[in-house]
């Protein structure tokens, strides 16, 4: 619309969305920003491994198979988080583990989003049987204990094939937890939708006859996608825990290197004192949870369009 | 003229209840009688007013004759066309032909949309217009209702109630209706907002020859812009008449109370005395067996709480439902 306004020279006055306005107070969160350079900085770990996987660069870091010097080596100038039994940089291993981590959490959160805000939707605004439905079918699901739910999905899914696809150890793990994991996101998403559906230019809409596809996509969507970035941020968390987890009790990437196999490792080793593969992923889960932590709380501060004009 | 031509609205015997829904299976109880038998007709180019206090129904019945509600029974006919028994087709049309702004200026608009997209959205939804066509269009109704063009790609939040307001109804107008339903258009708004509000509605109705049916629970906003007024109590009318009649002579105790509210400086002015009807709705769900205003009115005898009084014409134009209405017409409003 703006172009056309240009053409018949006409200066239309720019305003300010909601979300422009969320954005711009998220920014001046000095301490939400730090976070957030620490959380693309996870993200850039993990695309740089996967671009120097795809070119079959050898960088050092990503060269984790290495071996760069004794076996537990501990951490000096050197090896900076030290070695462990093979000798292999534990470094490495932590950066290559991002990768696992961040791509794991990534797609379930996806995986959910794309399961919970449709069924979501679909239960809040049509509600009746539709809803009823829906809402037993999440009940049940979140009444089973979570980690026996997704242990339960990844010994399902290892192994098997799906449109094809053999679902390696990293693939099983965030189907599972994404499977699992849509609950939370649907049941927000429903009763935001429940809230919003009667308000006045939802009937407007209806008033002037847009159709139900149409009220949903274009009145109610945009006006609860703020919690669905903010429920993104804070679920990323536990998604990263859930694949530690998962890699813990060995149902994770099987050969290469994750925080949660690294944890595993060190359960022998620390009875011998070797304590910096502990350190090493525990330090790395720490950070990133931390950061998306306080910036999802700055998230959910500054797109509430409820707490604007402070 | 033939009746259909003569009104651009009737409705008939319109009920809409609501369950009443209660214990582990949700067994329906009983009902609450939003919309109990309304009945009115609206000249075409004419206003009517619907008044009466918070919850007597008022946008219910306004909500079910646009068909945001299910009403229970009943019959509208809008221009010659049967709404509830319309079908898709004629369904459209008529959603292109009625349109509603409603009260909270700020509840009413999208607040993740640009003001110019809001007005577009009807169009979009109803025709097929080219982006230029649209952008135009958004343009004219932007300066119809007497806000610059200039401001089509800000948000609602960056706007005034009263600018809002106008937005809202630069929607309601944008497919050209005919019917436009105001319900509560200016109850939200500041007293000095109102009349710009209100003189647009007016300049509107000049211009593009609109029908209003205006809900307020306001007598003085309604004295001002309506034709024929009609006063609601419990999900009936109890009183319509010409706003004149009305005003020179309420017959129903009910609107004299309303009347005692409109706020007044002169203290020598037509009713300056307090009324003495005290109280305030009673239950819904059961509603009395005899007039529904009996509970409060000072007039009440025993006829009035045995039977339900009907609605008749006692003047010219003018009918009320009341037993007592001989009485205010010698007592002169003075109760």
């Amino acid at each position: 619309m703006t172009d056309i306004v240009k053409d018949k020279k006409i200066v239309a006055v720019k305003g300010t969305s909601l979300w422009k306005d969320g954005l711009r107070r998220l920014a001046r969160r000095k301490f939400a920003m730090v976070c957030l350079v620490i959380i693309l900085a996870y993200f850039a770990v993990t695309a740089f491994v996967y671009v120097a996987e795809f070119f079959d660069w050898q960088p050092g870091p990503v060269m984790w198979t290495e071996e760069v010097g004794p076996s537990y080596q501990p951490p000096d100038v050197k090896y900076i988080f030290g070695t462990d039994i093979f000798g292999q940089s534990v470094l490495r291993k932590t950066i290559y583990g991002a990768k696992t981590s961040v791509t794991v959490a990534l797609c379930a959160s996806l995986i959910s989003i794309l399961i919970g805000v449709p069924l979501g939707a679909i239960a809040g605004y049509f509600r009746g049987v539709v809803d009823e439905i829906i809402v037993w079918i999440y009940s049940t699901l979140s009444s089973i204990p979570y980690i026996l739910l997704i242990l339960a999905f990844a010994v399902v899914l290892r192994d098997k094939t799906l449109f094809g696809l053999r679902l390696t150890g990293m693939t099983t793990v965030y189907l599972a937890i994404g499977l699992t994991s849509w609950v939370g996101i649907c049941r927000l998403i429903r009763g935001e939708i429940i809230k919003h559906k009667d308000r006045e230019y939802v009937l407007a809409a209806r008033s002037y006859g847009s159709s139900n596809a149409r009220i949903i996509f274009k009145q109610l969507l945009p006006n609860v996608f703020h919690l669905v970035i903010i429920d993104f941020s804070l679920r990323f968390v536990s998604f990263i825990h859930a694949e530690v987890i998962l890699s813990f009790l060995g149902l994770g990437e099987a050969d290469k290197p994750s925080w949660g196999a690294m944890i595993n490792d060190a359960r022998i080793e620390l009875a011998r004192g070797v304590w910096w593969q502990m350190a090493a992923a525990t330090v790395a889960i720490f950070f990133i949870s931390l950061a998306l932590n306080i910036f999802g709380d700055a998230l959910r501060d500054s797109l509430d369009p409820k707490l604007r004009m402070q | 003229m033939s009746d259909t031509d003569k009104y651009m609205l009737e409705v008939n015997d319109l009920r809409t209840y609501f369950p009443v829904k209660k214990g582990l299976f949700r067994r329906t109880i009983g009902y609450v009688k939003a919309v109990d038998g309304v009945s009115f007709k609206i000249e075409k180019g004419q206003t009517l007013g619907l008044v009466g206090e918070s919850g007597c129904g008022k946008t219910t019945a306004a909500r079910s004759i646009i068909r945001l509600i299910q009403a229970t029974s009943g019959k509208v006919i809008f221009d010659g066309t049967d709404v509830f028994s319309a079908d898709k087709q004629s369904l459209k049309q008529i959603r292109k032909d009625m349109s509603i702004v409603f009260q909270d200026p700020y509840g009413s608009l999208n607040p993740r949309m640009t003001v110019g997209d809001i007005i577009a959205d009807p169009l979009k939804v109803n025709k097929k217009l080219s982006s230029s066509q649209l952008t135009e269009k958004v343009i004219d109704l932007l300066r119809k209702v007497g806000l610059s063009e200039i401001y089509m790609n800000r948000y609602p939040h960056e706007f005034s109630g009263g600018q809002r307001q106008r937005v809202g109804l630069a929607r309601a107008l944008a497919l050209e209706p005919k019917l436009v339903i105001c319900d509560e258009p200016v109850s939200a708004l500041d007293v000095s907002i109102q009349s710009q509000i209100l003189n647009l509605l007016k300049d509107m109705q000049d211009e593009l020859g609109l029908t209003y049916l205006f809900i307020a629970h306001d007598l003085a906003v309604v004295e001002f812009l309506c034709d024929i007024v009609a006063v609601m109590y419990m999900g009936q009318i109890v009183e319509k008449a010409t706003s004149e009649q009305l005003y020179k002579k309420p017959l129903h105790p009910y609107t004299r109370l309303l009347m005692s509210a409109i706020p007044k400086v002169d203290t020598s002015a037509r009713y300056a005395k307090k009324s003495k009807i005290k109280g305030e709705l009673t239950d819904r769900g059961q509603l009395p067996k005899g007039c529904s205003f009996a509970p409060r009115c000072p007039l009440a005898e025993g006829i009035c709480i045995q039977k339900k009084p009907d609605l008749e014409e006692k003047q010219p134009e003018h009918t009320v439902a009341c037993w007592k209405c001989q009485k205010m017409l010698d007592l002169n409003g003075e109760i």
